[in-house]
This record gives structure tokens, C-alpha cells and sequence, in this order.
């Protein structure tokens, strides 16, 4: 199965299971209150929300999904982020690219909450939670995934039992001490199984699969997990050649349903994926736009094209 | 059923790889089979592992106090009294390694400070028991010994309600409860893992050691506390009190099994372990792993602190040595000894190295922290997986 078929397959599951697909996002755009799901409370700080006119000013005129608000990252006066402005609109493919040292995964770890910037704000369009106040596992929740640069899944489990833990819905400690699977969830994780190649292998331990599969698994666990935006590290490292363009069609092919951004180094790659490319350097968006106004812009090819 | 056939060829090969093709097999057939509406994805515990389990509680909860009150004292079978007692002890000390079990081999979190649950749970116990004695003590006074000889005048406040049986259970639960989950909320939130997270442990518990050596504490001092007489009305010195707390050990026991093992066989088991493997993809998968650590932590706490309170009365004592950071330290050594993550392995370390130890202490008295460093060094290095890694490898 290709890569765009697989895509395809995906499109045409989703909604044969209307038991676990989370409500669509313009119907009910408030995410759950994170308070109501923590089974045991924590003293984190009171949340934060965005202020109502960024918002405005941020998202008027697009369908935006995801805006990065002058964040400021830095690291012992090192400015890894420096009042840095994004905005993701739904459905997009963006690709981010930039020098070493540019911000790039600093800018993962912002909006997918590992790393807690100076100032600025992260929201979703639809919710006025500022991001960067809550913790991993919320901005999770709240449908924004990563795939790491190496394939990151849970060796010691089954390839099933992999995707079980993907499953979106009630992630609290009572709830799945208590957890049954339904039949619609058992389904839906076998159709992950044949989309990603793995039904033979769904009761063998992930940690024996060999490196594309896990790579492919995690792909797997990312789409059970219903994600809005995804965000994807150097999806094409150490891959052939054939690989990185069944890798270009699947993100392509992926975009559309949800919004997903590639960091990404290699050119090549990012030119045969790209509608917008979005440059950063030393932090701050450099230039932005179609891969060609970008290639063509003299401040890029000074700082970033020339270089290479 | 299949699906529980399959999980548990799934659960007891997960060892070896040998079987994985077998494995792949039987799962497609499971598939094949309508799956219901819904359902674990686990058994608790398969068919033969309801029928073994059954049998070992038969064994340790009927046959062996028939051994001891019903068969003559001069048959080959009789067990003698002694052993009952220490057979008890063991029990308890298998609740410990269970606890320790689902806290250090499934969640991947090693405490070396889970005797200061152990004994918190035996303080509660021995408080109560201590209040028991009533004025039948050396000083036939209303006061407990220690402080009569302490010439205090009043019971403190924290004595007054431990009067009440069912206030020390209560007691007993909550108290090392309450310390797990205090001490975890913060260790957890600041993210402290691994060594870290062990050293601290070991600094909680020689720092509470400190506070009960000292007599002001009021828990006895160094001396701790002792002499006690009855419990719940029953004589601690009748041989039948004895057996029914030997009873209730190895009852406390394998109910403990089955409720880590309930825990293990969830979703929320597999979460545990999904910790322990790969927190970052758990925790971006929208689980919060410190709630789930914590929750391990308090459980396998208060599972500790039940294994204290029925420690205390079979022998009689509890005293601060209990929370020296050694004895959480060969709490370790029971589970590494009998094999992680299986929660079967961990009561099997924690009878043989205490049988071992009964058996060196009396025989070879001082060669006994030898044995056990060079059992612990050797196990770690030629068995990793422990007692139970060796026997479910040359079962099958």
C-alpha cells in the first residue's frame, strides 16, 4: 500500500467509527476543561488565557488553528526564541526550515509544552487557554501530537497494546484502571494495524520490529491518536531515498484533515513537500511564504541558501 | 475464551521470544472470534491462574494451620508453633516485595525507603496494642510504660484515639498513605526519577528514623514499643490469636496479589510500564505520568503499611531499627532476588533470601550480610531475572 492510499484508507475509516472520533472541532471548539479530567489535583499556577485582541488581531481573516504569539525563549541570555510570531491555519502543511540554531525544535518544545517560554503565548484557535501554561499531557490532550526524530515507542509492549495506549479518550489513572476496550476501538485499532503494515505483527513486543516499522508504528499511534496539529522532527533522517518520497507523499497526504508542521533540514525534501515555508533564524521568522518567494529572497539567500 | 488464552500466552512469554510466532497464531484466531461489545483487554488472571493461586491459598491458609493445631505434636507432620509465626512473618514481608514489585518492576521507580511505610503501618498497629495493655503493665498505671517511666503526666493528643481498634486500622491505611503521597506529589511534580529518587527515599526514611529515636517524638525512643498483651480482646500469647494472624498475613497476602495484579492487567498496568520505558512518548500521548506515579507510589505505601500492622503483633515489637535505610535496602534485594515485574517472583525473593536469613542468623550468625551481598550481586549478575526468570524458563 502507498503511502497516498494508506492516507486515503485513513480518510474513509474515520468516519466508519463514530464511537471514538472526537467531536469535530467546530461543533464544540472548547476543549474540556483540563481541571475536570486530573484525577488528582496538582498546585500549578492558575491558568492563563490570551488576551482577547492578540487573539483577534492573530486569527482575523484566515482559518487559522494555531498561533505562536511573540514567544521569547532563552537560555543563559542566548536568545533561542526571540519574540517569535507563527500562525498555522487549519489543514496546512508548513514546513519550517532554518540554519542550526535557528529555534527550530526550541520552537516544538514551546508549543508541545516541554519547554516554558520567558513570555509570550501558544493557543488554539476556539479556546483561549494560553499553551504554554499547561503541562505535556494537556497540550496532548488537547490534539496537538509529535513524532520525535527516532522512533519513539513503548518497546516492551505489543504493537496493539502500542496502539491501544494511543486511543483517544479518558486518560485519567481511575479511568483506565477501570478501562474496557470496545469493540469499536478494538476495530479501529485493527484498521491502524493494516494501514501502517502490522496486522501480522500485532501481537509481537514493538521492541522487535525493525527500525522502519517502529517508525511507521509511531505514525500509526499519532493517527490513533486523532491529532488537529502534528508536528513532525525531521521526518526523513538516515532514510533512502525511496523511503523520503513515500514519506512526502503520506504528509501530504495527511494535510488537509490536519494541520501538520515539518521541521525539516533537508532542502530537497522540503522543496518536493512544500506550500509554505516558513524560515527562521536566530530565532525570529526570517521570511515566510511559497518555497519559490522564499528561495528568492535576498535575505534568505544571505543568511541560509548562500550558506549551503 | 481465546482472548484470555491469548493474553495470558502473551503475559507468561514475555521473557523469551520463543514462542512469539505461537503467539501470532493464536491471536489471529482470537480475532477471528467476535470480540465483545466490550472488554479488558486482560484477564485479572487466566483459568490455571485462578486454579494455582487457589491451590497455594488452600495450602497456606488451611492445610498449613491444620498441620499445626489438629495434627499431634509428636507426628512428622506436625508444624511446630514457631514456625507458624515465621511463616507469618514471611507473609508479610511478601506483602512488601509485591508492593515493591508493582512500584520498582512495573513503574520502573526503586525506593529504598519503603520501610518507613512498612513501619508507620507497624507504629499505628503497635500503638494501638501498646493502649491495649491497659494498666496491666509494670507500672500498673493508665499510662502506657515508656511514658510513666518518661514521667509524663497525659496521654498526647495523637495517643487518644488509637484506644479504638478500628481507628488504628484506619491509622494504618492512612498514615503511611498520607507520607507517600506527600512525599510523591513533590518528588514527582519536580520530576525527580531514577537514582535520585531512590537516594531521597533513603534520606526520608533515615531522617524519620532520627525523629522516632528521639523520646520526645513519643513513640518510645529507641526502645519503641513493646510488651504487648492482647489484640481486639484475643491474647497475643494463644497459640490460636497466632494462627489466626498467620491466617490473615498470608490472606493479606494473596489479596495483595490480586490487586496489584488487577492493577498490572489494566490499562492503567500498561500505562505504568509504557512509564517506564518511554515517559516523553506517554506523557505526549496524553497521560500524565506523575498522577500515575503517585498513584503507584501511595498504593504500593499503603499495601507496606497493611504488611507492618500485621507484622507487629506476631513478634511483638516495633522500634525505630525498623526504618534503618538497610532494611529498605534488603526490601530491594527480596524483589532483584525473586525477579521484577512478574509480582510472582517478588514473594517468592522475599521467602527464599528471609529463609535463608533465619537460617544463617542461627547457623552461621556472622557470615550473613556476606551471603546476602555476594546473593544479591550474584542474582544481579547471573540471573537478572531473578528466582522466577530461572523457574518460568526451565517450565516451559
Amino acid at each position: 500500500m502507498t503511502a497516498v492510499e494508506s492516507a486515503r484508507a485513513l480518510r474513509d475509516v474515520t468516519p466508519a467509527s463514530p464511537e471514538v472520533e472526537a467531536p469535530p472541532p467546530e461543533v464544540k471548539p472548547e476543549a474540556p476543561k483540563p481541571s475536570k479530567r486530573r484525577s488528582i489535583p496538582s498546585i500549578a499556577p492558575r491558568r492563563r488565557t490570551v488576551d482577547k485582541a492578540r487573539y483577534e488581531a492573530l486569527t482575523a481573516g484566515r482559518k487559522a488553528l494555531l498561533c505562536v504569539d511573540a514567544v521569547t525563549v532563552s537560555f543563559d541570555g542566548f536568545k533561542a526564541l526571540d519574540n517569535l510570531t507563527l500562525v498555522l491555519d487549519e489543514g496546512e502543511l508548513r514546513c519550517i526550515i532554518g540554519p542550526n540554531g535557528a529555534g527550530k525544535t526550541t520552537l516544538q518544545d514551546v508549543i508541545t509544552g516541554k519547554t516554558k517560554p520567558d513570555s509570550g503565548c501558544v493557543f488554539m484557535v476556539g479556546d483561549h487557554t494560553d499553551l504554554t501554561q499547561l503541562d505535556e499531557h494537556e497540550i496532548a490532550q488537547r490534539g496537538i501530537c509529535r513524532k520525535f526524530q527516532r522512533p519513539t515507542v513503548f518497546q516492551g509492549h505489543t504493537v496493539f497494546e502500542n496502539l491501544e495506549l494511543a486511543l483517544p479518550g479518558s486518560k485519567g489513572v481511575f479511568a483506565s484502571l477501570f478501562a474496557r476496550l470496545s469493540r469499536a476501538e478494538r476495530e479501529r485499532i485493527e484498521r491502524t494495524l493494516e494501514l501502517i503494515g502490522l496486522t501480522e505483527h500485532a501481537h509481537t513486543r514493538a521492541g522487535l520490529l525493525s527500525h522502519g516499522q517502529k517508525q511507521w508504528l509511531e505514525i500509526g499511534m499519532l493517527l490513533a491518536q486523532e491529532p488537529r496539529v502534528l508536528l513532525v522532527d525531521e521526518p526523513v533522517a538516515g532514510m533512502t531515498h525511496k523511503e523520503m518520497e513515500r514519506t512526502a507523499e503520506l504528509l501530504n497526504a495527511l494535510a488537509g484533515e490536519r494541520t501538520v508542521v515539518v521541521v525539516e533540514h533537508d532542502m530537497e525534501f522540503v522543496r518536493s513537500i512544500a506550500r509554505t515555508v516558513t524560515v527562521l533564524h536566530e530565532g525570529r521568522v526570517l521570511a515566510e511564504g511559497s518555497m519559490d518567494a522564499v528561495q528568492n529572497d535576498p535575505k534568505v539567500i544571505e543568511v541560509y541558501l548562500g550558506e549551503s | 475464551m481465546t482472548e484470555a488464552a491469548v493474553s495470558k500466552s502473551e503475559r507468561e512469554s514475555s521473557p523469551t521470544e520463543a514462542t512469539a510466532s505461537s503467539e501470532a497464531t493464536e491471536a489471529q484466531a482470537s480475532r477471528e472470534v467476535k470480540a465483545p461489545a466490550a472488554s479488558r483487554l486482560e484477564p485479572v488472571l487466566s483459568r490455571r491462574g485462578y486454579a494455582i493461586f487457589g491451590a497455594l491459598a488452600l495450602f497456606s491458609m488451611a492445610i498449613v494451620p491444620i498441620l499445626n493445631a489438629a495434627v499431634p505434636a509428636d507426628s512428622a507432620l506436625h508444624l511446630p508453633d514457631y514456625l507458624v509465626t515465621l511463616f507469618g512473618k514471611f507473609f508479610c514481608y511478601a506483602i512488601v516485595a509485591i508492593a515493591m514489585d508493582l512500584l520498582w518492576g512495573y513503574t520502573g521507580i526503586l525506593s529504598l525507603g519503603h520501610g518507613v511505610f512498612f513501619a508507620l503501618g507497624g507504629y499505628a498497629m503497635g500503638m494501638y496494642l501498646l493502649r491495649a495493655i491497659g494498666d496491666a503493665g509494670v507500672y500498673r498505671s493508665n499510662l502506657p510504660d515508656f511514658m510513666v517511666f518518661l514521667d509524663w503526666k497525659e496521654l498526647p493528643w495523637f495517643w487518644k484515639p488509637m484506644d479504638d481498634f478500628f481507628v488504628a486500622c484506619i491509622a494504618v491505611l492512612v498514615v503511611p498513605g498520607m507520607l507517600a503521597y506527600l512525599f510523591g506529589f513533590f518528588a514527582f511534580r519536580s520530576r525527580i526519577r531514577g537514582v535520585y529518587f531512590s537516594i531521597i527515599t533513603q534520606a526520608l526514611t533515615f531522617a524519620l528514623m532520627l525523629l522516632f529515636f528521639r523520646n520526645e517524638t513519643g513513640f518510645g525512643g529507641n526502645n519503641g514499643l513493646t510488651d504487648f498483651k492482647h489484640i481486639y480482646g484475643y491474647s497475643l500469647h494463644e497459640r490460636s490469636t497466632k494462627l489466626g494472624l498467620y491466617v490473615l498475613s498470608a490472606a493479606g497476602m494473596f489479596v495483595t496479589f490480586l490487586i496489584c495484579r488487577f492493577v498490572t492487567t489494566s490499562k492503567a498496568g500498561r500505562v505504568l510500564r509504557a512509564i517506564r520505558d518511554a515517559e516523553n512518548r506517554i506523557m505526549f500521548s496524553g497521560y500524565n505520568p506523575t498522577s500515575y506515579k503517585l498513584f503507584v507510589f501511595t498504593l504500593s505505601a499503603v499495601l507496606c503499611g497493611i504488611a507492618g500492622a500485621l507484622y507487629v503483633p506476631q513478634v511483638g515489637i516495633i522500634n525505630p531499627s525498623e526504618m534503618q535505610p538497610s532494611n529498605s535496602i534488603e526490601m530491594a534485594i527480596w524483589v532483584a532476588v525473586g525477579g521484577r515485574g512478574s509480582l510472582i517472583g517478588a514473594p517468592l525473593g522475599a521467602f527464599a533470601v528471609n529463609g535463608a536469613k533465619s537460617w544463617f542468623t542461627v547457623a552461621l550468625p556472622e557470615l550473613w550480610l556476606y551471603v546476602l551481598g555476594a546473593l544479591f550481586i550474584g542474582v544481579t549478575l547471573f540471573f537478572p531475572k531473578g528466582i522466577w526468570g530461572v523457574l518460568s524458563r526451565s517450565g516451559r
